[in-house]
């Protein structure tokens, strides 16, 4: 059963579970969806991560004795049901190379893998969306293979080219701008997600699925890819 | 109809109440950082509670009215002139089409609060017009950028009672409520953290308050990533705190030993690096009821 403890002065977390867990994600998009049809007016915003869910509300339109009931009755009834959820899956083109995975020349000879093989390992399987953070569009996607995982640079790099897909420890993900990070690089897509196309916040949702598959680097550099 | 910037000064940005509605897509909240000042700003002129109004940090901004209207400074204390004449603050003041409004450096505090009547119509971008530098939503104030706003040619007369004015120069103790991983975290841990004064770091912004002091021990100091509220504090795997800021991340994995109370945190966006804080406990009644009854003044519901 979820376990609620207060997050701050007008926001609460749920837990839905103590690990990561595949099966996650969807229910708490189902109840972050329940949630909102309940108590659509009162709610101010919902971050839905991993395993749990942060609810934060208007004291003006609620007390919190009121809310965290009302919260505590739906987490009760809701747990076991299933509901409206419906994942949609993105395909994402990458071009993995040498020159637009920073990181690829040394994971290839710490794992000893070809190219081809990491490429087949990294784009074969569907990704799930665990959360949605660090910066506006960029989604923590998992698991990532046990052949292919790696931890964190020690130090981050200061600047990651827009586009850039990276791989720390179980997750991978896509970088939507050029930023600084600690994830190692394995390719880049030239697909927009950041915000310059304001119809991107809604791209991804905690419970979606990506899938990527591997362009060449003509196809990359024809369509506008730089290196 | 609209105020045109000179002078930049060294960060000034606009914001409003913050963007609300887009955590789950990775939005931080954003937002004035010092909401006592903000909100008495709005009060002042009669506006909307959550209009927006420039932020600026430690001054250097220089405008110049292309309208007549009406504007209320509130906040730190930079040197507020209007064509070279000192000003007052916490008051509403007639504004002439030409008048340059001008700031210095700070007596006291660190952020400024310009609001003008009307607030500001400067672009709205995922339903807020608080712009987020981290998140590259908007930028930062240019010179020639001009800011746009309606003129006003009515009477508005209104004042800040000097009890609500703060000294910024004042001791600053953020009191904490027992949320998150609070309880995780063992007695000899949380009396050190409580008992300690902690000095503000220079890596601090609007993003987040890095805090140098006694390092303190989380039992797991690495977590699954979670929601972060405004005002969490994170013990950082050097055992320092850093309150998450407006700007902060919207999720995090740090343990948290609590989340500072957002009145606290307007007290804290005022003091300069190197400050001395401390925390103090608060109840959650407590803070439910002094929030409200911020909102309910400032008409926020």
């Amino acid at each position: 059963m979820p376990n609620i403890v207060p997050a701050g002065e007008n926001s609460v977390l749920i837990y839905f579970g103590n690990k990561i867990d595949p099966a996650l994600p969807e229910k708490i998009a189902n109840f972050a969806n329940q949630l909102k049809k309940t108590l659509g007016a009162s709610i101010i915003d919902i971050t839905p991560s991993y395993t749990s869910l942060k609810v934060n509300y208007d004291l003006g339109k609620m007390s919190f004795e009121a809310f965290s009931g009302t919260l505590q009755g739906l987490a009760d009834r809701q747990w076991q049901e299933t509901a409206d959820f419906e994942a949609k899956t993105t395909h994402i083109p990458v071009y993995y190379g040498l020159d637009s995975g920073l990181d690829l020349e040394r994971l290839l000879a710490e794992k000893n893998l070809n190219l081809d093989e990491f490429i087949q390992i990294h784009s074969e399987q569907e990704y799930l969306i665990y959360a949605i953070g660090f910066a506006p569009g960029f989604a923590f996607l998992g698991e990532v293979d046990a052949r292919i995982q790696f931890p964190r640079l020690a130090s981050p790099r200061i600047k990651i080219p827009k586009g850039s897909v990276g791989i720390a420890d179980s997750q991978t993900a896509v970088y939507p701008t050029q930023s600084s990070g600690g994830w190692n690089i394995i390719g880049r897509t030239l697909v927009d997600l950041s915000l310059d196309n304001p119809e991107n916040v809604d791209k991804f949702c905690v419970g979606d699925k990506v899938k990527f598959y591997p362009i060449t680097r003509d196809e990359f550099v024809s369509n506008g890819g730089q290196l | 109809m609209s105020f045109k910037v000179i002078k930049p000064g060294f960060l000034s940005t606009v914001q409003d109440y913050g963007r609300f509605g887009h955590a789950h897509q990775g939005m931080s909240q954003s937002g004035a950082m010092d909401e006592h000042a903000y909100a008495w700003g709005n009060y002042l002129l009669n506006n909307r509670f959550d209009d927006a109004c420039i932020e600026m940090t430690f001054g250097g901004l220089e405008i110049e009215a292309q309208i007549d209207t009406f504007v209320a400074v509130t906040g730190a204390d930079l040197n507020f002139e209007i064509n070279g004449q000192s000003q007052k603050m916490w008051h509403s003041l007639r504004v002439n089409k030409g008048d340059r409004l001008s700031w210095g450096t700070p007596n006291t505090g660190v952020r400024s609060y310009l609001a003008v009547k009307g607030g500001f119509k400067t672009a709205v971008m995922f339903d807020s017009r608080s712009v987020n530098l981290r998140e590259n939503i908007g930028n930062k104030i240019l010179p020639e950028e001009v800011l746009t706003c309606k003129g006003f040619s009515g009477a508005n007369y209104r004042f800040t009672p000097p009890k609500f004015i703060p000294n910024y120069a004042d001791e600053v103790v953020l009191r904490v409520l027992p949320t998150y991983q609070f309880n995780e975290f063992n007695s000899n841990q949380k009396d050190l953290f409580f008992a300690q004064e902690y000095s503000i770091n220079n890596a601090s912004d609007r993003s987040g308050c890095r805090l140098d002091g006694v390092p303190i021990k989380a039992k797991n100091a690495r977590m699954i990533s979670e929601g972060v509220s405004y005002g969490a504090v994170e013990i950082a795997a050097d055992g320092l705190p850093i309150i998450i800021l407006k700007d902060g991340p919207s999720i995090g994995g740090y343990a948290k030993i609590g989340t500072v109370f957002s009145l606290d945190l307007a007290k804290l966006a005022q003091k300069q690096p190197n400050s001395q804080v401390r925390f103090q406990p608060m109840t959650m009644q407590d803070a439910q009821k002094e929030r409200k009854q911020f909102e309910r003044f400032f008409k926020m519901f």
